[in-house]
C-alpha cells in the first residue's frame, strides 16, 4: 500500500529523533538530577531555596512553554546576543525539565532511607563519600525505580513536543502522510510504534528492577 | 556537601563535555540571523514551512518536500544561482521563527492579511484564491445565512479564521457563537464526515486537493464564499533589500512564463 511506503520511510527518520532525545535526556538527567537532589537536601539554606525554585519553575511550568522559551525567548533577552539551535534547545529543555522531576524522586529515595545507616557508617569511620555512593545510592536506586520507570515510559511520550521548533518525531511523520493521503492510518501505526517502545522499555525496566530485588 | 569532591567534578566535567558535543553536532540550523543589512546577498537563505500543507509544500511518497511553492522557490534560488534550505516549522509559531532569524522566508501559502502585514512584509502576491464554504453533498445547506446556528469548523491559526471574523456577526451566529477550529484540515475535513461539523471553511487550494483525495462526489461546494485572497512571501521587516530582489524575480518568473509552468503542473485549469 501507498501509504506505508512514504510512512516506513519516515518513521524511522522520526525515530531517530524521539529515541535521540529520549536517550541524551536520559543519559544527561540521571547523574544531575542525583547531584539535584543533594543540593536540594543541603544543610546550606541558600543552595536549598536556589535548587527549589529551579524545581518549582520546571515543573510548574508545560515543557512546551519551557521548549518555546529556550529556542524563542532568549532571542528577546537584551545583551545575551546569541541563540541556540533547534536541537540544542531541545536538549536543554528536556534535560533541564527532567532533572527537575528525578531529582524530587531521588530526594525522596535518599529520605526514605534511615537515620541509622548515616549513623552506622559514621562510627565505622567510613568517608561520606563512601557512604553516600557505595550503601546509600544503591539502596535509594532500589527504591526509586518504579517512579524513574514512570517518568522513563512519560519521556517517551514527551518527546512528541519537539514538533514545536519543527522537528519531526514519529508523531509528527504521522501527521505529514495522514495530510498527504488523507487518512488517519498513519496515527494508528504510530499508536502502535509507541506501544512497542514501551514494550521494551517496561521489560528492560522489569529486569532492571529483580537484578536489584536481591533479598528478596 | 562534602560529597562534592573530585570525583563528583569529574562527573560534573563529563557531561559538560558531553553536553557540547551533543550541541556541536547540531548546530547547524538556527543562525542565519538576517538582522544586518550587509549580508543581502547570503549564499544560502532558510525557506521556513509547513511540510504538511499539501500542495503548497508537503511530503511525497519517498518523504522528499514537494509542492507549488517549493518549485517556485527553488526556482527563485536558481535564478540567484544559489539553492535554498527548507526548514519545517510549526506554523503557529511562523512569525516568531522569522523574527527571531531562524528563517529568512515564510513561504507556505501564508496569506496576505492586514494583520500579518504589521509583523512582516509581504512580497507581492503570487497566486490568487477564495474561501469556499464546503459541505456534505446531500446536506440542504446552501448559502451564507444558512450557517446559521451551524457547526462551522476549519483548521486553527489560518486565513480561514480571519476570512470568517471578517464577516460582521457571521462568526457570532454560528451554534454557540463559535468557529471549532482544528490543528488541520485534515481534522477538519474528518470531522465534516463524522457529521460533528455541518459547514467547513476552507482555503480552496486546499479544500480542493482534500476532495480530491477523499472523493469529490462526497462533498458539495457552496456557490457563496468569503472573499478573494492572495498568497505572498513574508520577509522580515529588516530585510527590504532581500524583498525588493524577492518580487523582482518573481516578476521574472511570471513574465517569462515559468510561473504558469508551475502553477499548471499543481492546479486544475479552473
Amino acid at each position: 500500500m501507498n501509504v506505508f511506503n512514504m510512512l516506513i520511510p519516515m518513521t524511522i527518520e522520526g525515530l531517530r529523533i524521539t529515541i535521540g532525545v529520549f536517550l541524551a535526556t536520559l543519559v544527561i538527567s540521571i547523574p544531575l538530577s542525583i547531584i539535584v537532589a543533594k543540593l536540594r537536601m543541603s544543610k546550606n539554606k541558600i543552595i536549598a531555596k536556589i535548587t527549589g525554585i529551579y524545581i518549582y519553575i520546571m515543573r510548574g511550568t508545560p515543557l512546551l512553554l519551557q521548549l518555546m522559551f529556550i529556542f524563542f525567548g532568549f532571542h528577546y533577552i537584551p545583551l545575551i546576543g546569541f541563540a541556540f539551535g533547534r536541537y540544542q534547545a531541545i536538549i536543554i529543555a528536556f534535560v533541564l525539565n527532567y532533572t527537575a522531576y528525578l531529582a524530587e524522586i531521588f530526594r525522596g529515595g535518599i529520605g526514605s532511607i534511615d537515620i541509622g545507616q548515616f549513623e552506622a557508617c559514621q562510627v565505622l569511620s567510613l568517608s561520606k563519600r563512601f557512604t553516600f555512593m557505595k550503601v546509600i545510592l544503591p539502596q535509594v536506586v532500589k527504591n526509586v525505580m518504579p517512579s524513574i520507570g514512570n517518568e522513563v515510559i512519560t519521556l517517551v511520550k514527551d518527546t512528541s513536543l519537539v514538533y514545536i521548533l519543527g522537528v519531526a518525531d514519529i508523531l509528527k511523520a504521522a501527521k505529514s502522510v495522514s495530510n498527504t493521503y488523507s487518512t488517519f492510518i498513519p496515527y494508528i501505526f504510530v499508536g502502535i510504534v509507541y506501544l512497542l517502545i514501551t514494550a521494551i522499555l517496561t521489560k528492560l525496566l522489569d529486569n532492571f528492577e529483580s537484578k536489584f530485588s536481591y533479598y528478596r | 556537601m562534602k560529597i562534592f569532591n573530585k570525583r563528583s567534578f569529574k562527573l560534573l566535567l563529563l557531561m559538560t563535555i558531553i553536553a557540547s558535543l551533543l550541541s556541536g553536532c547540531s548546530s547547524e540550523v538556527g543562525t542565519s540571523s538576517g538582522q544586518s543589512p550587509e549580508c543581502v546577498e547570503k549564499d544560502t537563505y532558510i525557506v521556513g514551512l509547513d511540510d504538511t500543507f499539501a500542495p503548497m509544500g508537503f511530503r511525497d511518497d519517498n518523504g522528499n518536500l514537494v509542492g507549488f511553492d517549493i518549485d517556485l522557490a527553488n526556482e527563485v534560488a536558481k535564478r540567484w544561482g544559489i539553492t535554498f534550505k527548507f526548514q519545517p516549522i510549526d506554523w503557529s509559531m511562523k512569525e516568531t521563527e522569522l523574527n527571531t532569524g531562524n528563517i529568512d522566508f515564510i513561504w507556505n501559502g501564508y496569506t496576505i492579511t492586514e494583520e500579518r502585514k504589521e509583523k512582516v512584509n509581504f512580497s507581492e502576491p503570487y497566486l490568487e484564491y477564495s474561501q469556499l464554504l464546503v459541505t456534505l453533498a446531500n446536506s440542504e445547506f446552501n448559502s451564507i445565512e444558512d450557517m446559521a446556528g451551524k457547526v462551522v469548523s476549519t483548521q486553527g491559526e489560518s486565513s480561514a479564521v480571519d476570512a470568517a471574523y471578517a464577516q460582521p456577526g457571521l462568526v457570532e451566529s454560528f451554534k454557540n457563537g463559535e468557529l471549532v477550529e482544528f490543528p488541520t484540515y485534515n481534522e477538519v475535513f474528518n470531522d465534516l464526515e463524522a457529521g460533528r461539523s455541518d459547514i467547513v471553511i476552507a482555503d480552496e487550494v486546499l479544500a480542493r486537493y482534500y476532495m480530491k483525495n477523499k472523493g469529490e462526489e462526497k462533498y458539495k461546494i457552496l456557490e457563496e464564499n468569503l472573499g478573494l485572497e492572495e498568497f505572498g512571501v513574508g520577509v522580515r521587516k529588516e530585510d527590504p533589500e532581500l524583498l525588493e530582489r524577492l518580487n523582482n524575480t518573481l516578476k521574472d518568473i511570471k513574465e517569462d512564463g515559468t510561473y504558469d509552468e508551475i502553477y499548471s503542473k499543481w492546479f486544475s485549469a479552473n
